[in-house]
């Protein structure tokens, strides 16, 4: 489903000539299955997935979506995708309904049709109480309810979660977590990027450790606790930041 | 392909969403219902005051007035030269004399300082002899009557002349002009009398100071003198809140959606770029009008009343208020004029809001918008602009004169123009719209992020960073160089009057200023000059070729810029400048040297600034025409004289697409040397050689305007003009990535299925 071959991104930079925020990653995701991005604040979750859903344009490498190259097919790719970012935030003049129905339009769904998953869909994620709030009486859980909604309402193939858990409470992250498991269950292609380990145990597949830009790490979480015999997620995850950044360190 | 259906969608959506903004909603709608009455109430408010204002006016010297006309009486003017209103209005203070301790020396100081302490607001001064001698010179002209009636006329009056009295005025102060006007007008009727006096007395009819009277008739029928006054008005509100209305919405819906977060979820929606733009353009557009309907609205309304107001209040500023209300024509042509105008205020104000990064940012751009659309809007006022085909092609400038004309009722006039006026106006929507989209598909003008900026940072990122040709920017920074260096080098040299000066100054300005600049900034800013500047070897014929088609396009070159000068006629100064030209050329040693100086040299010289560095780095940006069409607009600017501009840009395109087809500088060379050396052969060679075989005027033809191609010349040119470029059109060009990534882009299919 998704397929990313020594992807970089590069951008100008006054000071040093050019910031390397994604440098030559590879990984793949299949269908019915969460891929998971792993990696703290600054290491290119974001911007590896802005890639992916063509806001950016990456500077060499290559990335499909089903199919479909980033670069030079984007209208394509972006029609295989929802996606949810803390950047993709719900307009605050308008209500939960009107928001998702915009949307729906916009893929092009037939009316009926639109209206009828639109009804299944406030109905599965309990949004039928917040259907005419304005998005600037929402708290934090309905906008993200909102975002998530309007991101499967033509029910895309691949859907791609950028740090969508963070700032939300225990309670709507669990609601969230439920949604997306379901969501994998139905077959949907997902990738999921996060700095909390908790979320990774208990939600992705396969993952992939990202920091600086650099795939560190990649595999199932068995394969990796086997790999570096490290057991334990949090323990593995700082001892190959820490040795990544020493040999950075060495070789400067 | 875009679909319409979602450009409805997206239009619908920022229509409700700026409508259920209360700030849009107070600026567009609010503020202008609330603005004009208020305004109106203030003029009123003021008006009111200056005719109820009391003016303190000190009279010094008021002994030394004479007795009769009396000019004071009591502590008031006389009602001979006051009314009993205005009489009212003057709160005066008379002192027979000078104020205690002060000379007639001193006074100017003294009356100054009591204006500006705000104990009067003017001070009359009558001097101490002023009534003695205006009686003795009354005595005088009485005593000469008397003496010419007897018909002794021996004596001779000696003419001693009146002490003038003096007014003090601080025509800084509002309050002391006013006073002015008011003292001034008692006193002139004052003075009128004393002349009529006068004139009884020497027995001429007082009709003898005005023996006729000139009697002004305003042809002009009432309803079209209201149309002129109109005509000036109206356009000009309207356009302004045209531009405002555009505006504020426009960053609200660009810069301000960033700011919120929600462009990033509406540019990863399906909606393709095009589809947002417009979307968002008709809103804009719909606002735009909005808010100008609306300001004319509430003035318009305004208007009448305060017109109503003042007509009861009565006096001289009736008249020239009374305009009326506007005819209803010119309301419905200036909604008609209104839709391509605020179009393009829309499209301009979208491109630049879709740049800034914030709202913040996107307010500072209004200033610089202003600045460029103000004097368009401001050229059709001036007395002297009629529409013509020249002002018609320039935008807004001509929409607004062809309002003009149709308020103005001039419809056969105004349908001439209609089309250049709405082809240009269309074509700048066009490429504002087109810009605007660009901006929503460049990552950086999305994701822009505040970077610290230092000068020498930037000056080493320049030669650090540098690819192997030049970056838009530098492209950009080279021609706005060439042309300021132009510029100012003018400035520098004085006219040449010989061909050697001549010749000397055109080398030195050649290669110092456009061949040097431009290989200078390759070498620094470029990892590649020779990639650059495209110094390659072309394929063997391509140089032929272009020879050819330079050739074969020069007839209808000169015929362009024949039609040229027809639309825009030369000034007076610029004929001399030509003709001054003209002389110093024919004192060239040979047409050999003619040719080095005015083809050779400026052929190489310009083709590695213009189609070497520039259009190089005008390459990035992705689109091969556009690259070709802004070197063009410089090569033109850089020659300074609209009409040479202008067919020089057209010749530029030629050029541009040489050096793109070819990847070569040496055919742009080879055109550009060929297209110059047959404009010399024409004005130089031609005419001998037409005298030597006359057989060739099926060719030429030489009349008042000089020699010229004939008809069957300049259509058999095209046709083999067409034939070359399809030539050149079939070569193999090297596309730069940003080109191959927008072709792709452009062939991208849609409505593909989901692949599995």
């Amino acid at each position: 489903m998704i397929h990313v071959r020594e992807l970089t991104k590069s951008y100008a930079d006054l000071r040093q000539g050019s910031f390397v925020a994604v440098d030559s990653i590879s990984f793949d995701a299949v269908r019915g299955q969460i891929y998971g991005l792993l990696g703290p604040n600054g290491a290119g979750k974001t911007t590896a997935l802005r890639i992916l859903s063509t806001m950016l344009q990456p500077t060499s490498g290559q990335a499909t979506v089903n199919g479909y190259d980033v670069l030079t097919q984007p209208a394509l790719v972006r029609r295989q995708i929802g996606y949810v970012s803390m950047n993709t935030a719900v307009y605050d003049r308008m209500t939960a309904w009107e928001m998702v129905e915009y949307f729906g339009r916009l893929y092009g769904i037939e009316p009926d049709r639109l209206r009828d998953r639109m009804e299944a869909i406030f109905e599965r994620l309990q949004m039928n109480e917040i259907r005419d709030l304005l998005g600037a009486k929402m708290s934090t859980g309905m906008k993200q309810k909102v975002s998530i909604a309007r991101a499967i309402v033509h029910d895309p193939p691949v859907l791609i979660f950028d740090e969508a858990t963070s700032g939300l409470d225990v309670l709507v992250a669990r609601a969230l977590h439920k949604t997306v498991a379901e969501l994998r269950d139905q077959g949907k292609c997902i990738v999921f990027s996060t700095h909390i380990m908790r979320e990774v145990e208990r939600l992705c597949d396969r993952i992939a450790i990202l920091h600086r830009g650099h795939v560190l790490a990649e595999g199932t979480l068995v394969d990796l606790a086997d790999q570096h015999s490290e057991p334990d997620l949090e323990e593995l995850f700082f001892r190959l930041i820490s040795e990544h950044d020493n040999n950075v360190v060495l070789t400067n | 392909m875009m679909k319409w259906q979602n450009v409805k969608w997206i239009y619908l959506r920022e229509v409700r969403d700026q409508l259920r903004d209360r700030r849009t909603l107070f600026t567009i709608a609010v503020l202008p219902v609330l603005l004009y009455p208020l305004l109106g109430m203030t003029f009123l408010q003021v008006a009111q005051f200056s005719r109820e204002h009391t003016t303190p006016v000190l009279v010094l010297g008021a002994g030394s007035l004479p007795e009769t006309p009396r000019l004071l009486d009591e502590n008031k003017f006389d009602t001979n030269f006051s009314s009993e209103r205005d009489a009212k209005l003057f709160d005066l203070t008379i002192e027979p004399g000078l104020p205690a301790g002060v000379t007639a020396t001193e006074l100017r100081a003294w009356a100054e300082q009591q204006i500006h302490d705000g104990t009067y607001d003017a001070v009359v001064y009558f001097p101490g002899e002023f009534g003695e001698r205006l009686n003795a010179f009354r005595d005088a002209m009485k005593k000469e009557q008397r003496e010419s009636d007897s018909k002794q006329p021996e004596t001779t009056r000696e003419s001693v002349p009146i002490p003038e009295p003096e007014l003090f005025v601080n025509t800084a102060s509002d309050k002391s002009r006013m006073a002015r006007e008011r003292v001034e007008s008692v006193l002139t009727r004052w003075r009128d009398s004393i002349v009529v006096d006068n004139l009884r007395d020497r027995r001429i009819p007082s009709v003898a100071t005005k023996p006729f009277k000139v009697v002004s008739t305003d042809v002009a029928r009432e309803r079209s003198r209201r149309a002129a006054v109109w005509s000036k008005i109206l356009p000009f509100v309207v356009l302004i809140w045209a531009l405002t209305g555009a505006f504020y919405p426009a960053i609200d819906l660009c810069a301000g959606e960033k700011e919120r977060g929600t462009l990033e979820t509406l540019l990863c929606s399906p909606a393709e770029r095009s589809e947002i733009a417009w979307g968002k353009l008709l809103t804009i557009m719909t606002f735009s009008m909005a808010t100008s309907v609306l300001n004319l609205m509430s003035m318009g309304m305004t208007g009448a009343f305060i017109a109503s107001r003042i007509a009861v209040l009565g006096g001289e500023v009736t008249t020239k208020l009374a305009i009326g209300t506007p005819p209803p024509a010119a309301v419905v042509w200036l909604l008609l004029a209104l839709v391509p105008l605020s179009a393009l205020f829309s499209a301009v104000s979208l491109a630049i809001a879709a740049f800034a990064k914030s709202s913040k940012e996107g307010q500072y751009y209004l200033m610089p918008v202003l600045m460029i659309t103000l004097p368009l809007m401001m050229l059709p006022m001036m007395p002297t602009t009629e529409l013509d085909l020249g002002m018609s092609l320039i935008p807004v400038a001509g929409v607004m004169l062809l309002l003009q004309a149709l308020i103005e009722g001039q419809y056969l006039e105004a349908v001439r123009f209609v089309v250049p006026v709405m082809g240009v106006t269309s074509l700048c929507c066009l490429l504002a719209m087109r810009w605007a989209i660009d901006q929503f598909n460049k990552e950086s003008v999305l994701f822009r992020e505040g970077e610290q900026w230092g000068l020498g940072i930037w000056l080493r990122s320049l030669i650090r960073d540098r690819r192997e040709t030049p970056s838009l920017s530098a492209a950009v920074l080279c021609g706005v160089l060439l042309l300021l260096i132009r510029f100012f080098a003018g400035f520098m040299f004085a006219k040449p009057e010989t061909w050697a000066g001549f010749a000397l100054t055109t080398v030195i300005s050649l290669v110092g200023f456009i061949a040097i600049p431009a290989v200078l900034m390759s070498i620094l800013l470029t990892r590649s000059p020779t990639k650059t500047l495209l110094l390659r070897a072309p394929r063997f014929d391509a140089a032929a070729m272009a020879a050819l088609l330079a050739l074969a396009l020069h007839p209808a070159n000169v015929a362009m810029g024949l039609l040229v000068q027809k639309v825009y006629p030369f000034s007076s100064d610029i004929v001399e400048q030509l003709k001054a030209f003209e002389s110093v050329i024919n004192g060239a040693p040979g047409l050999w040297a003619v040719i080095l100086v005015l083809a050779v040299a400026p052929a190489i010289c310009e083709e590695i600034a213009f189609r070497g560095f520039i259009l190089s780095g005008m390459r990035h940006m992705g689109h091969k025409w556009v690259a070709i069409l802004v070197t063009s607009v410089f090569f033109g600017a850089a020659h300074m004289i609209l009409q040479q501009s202008l067919t020089a840009c057209m010749v530029g395109m030629v050029l541009g697409y040489l050096a793109i087809q070819t990847g070569s500088l040496l055919p742009c060379i080879v055109f550009h040397m060929t297209h110059n050396s047959l404009s010399m052969v024409m004005a130089i060679g031609v005419p001998k050689l037409i005298e030597t075989y006359p057989g060739l005027s099926f060719l030429f033809s030489d009349g008042e305007a000089g020699t010229l191609y004939q008809w069957p010349a300049i259509a058999v040119g095209l046709v083999l003009g067409i034939g070359l470029l399809n030539w050149f059109r079939n070569l193999p060009y090297e596309h730069t990535k940003e080109e191959s990534l927008q072709e792709a882009l452009d062939h991208q299919t849609v409505q593909l299925p989901a692949k599995s």
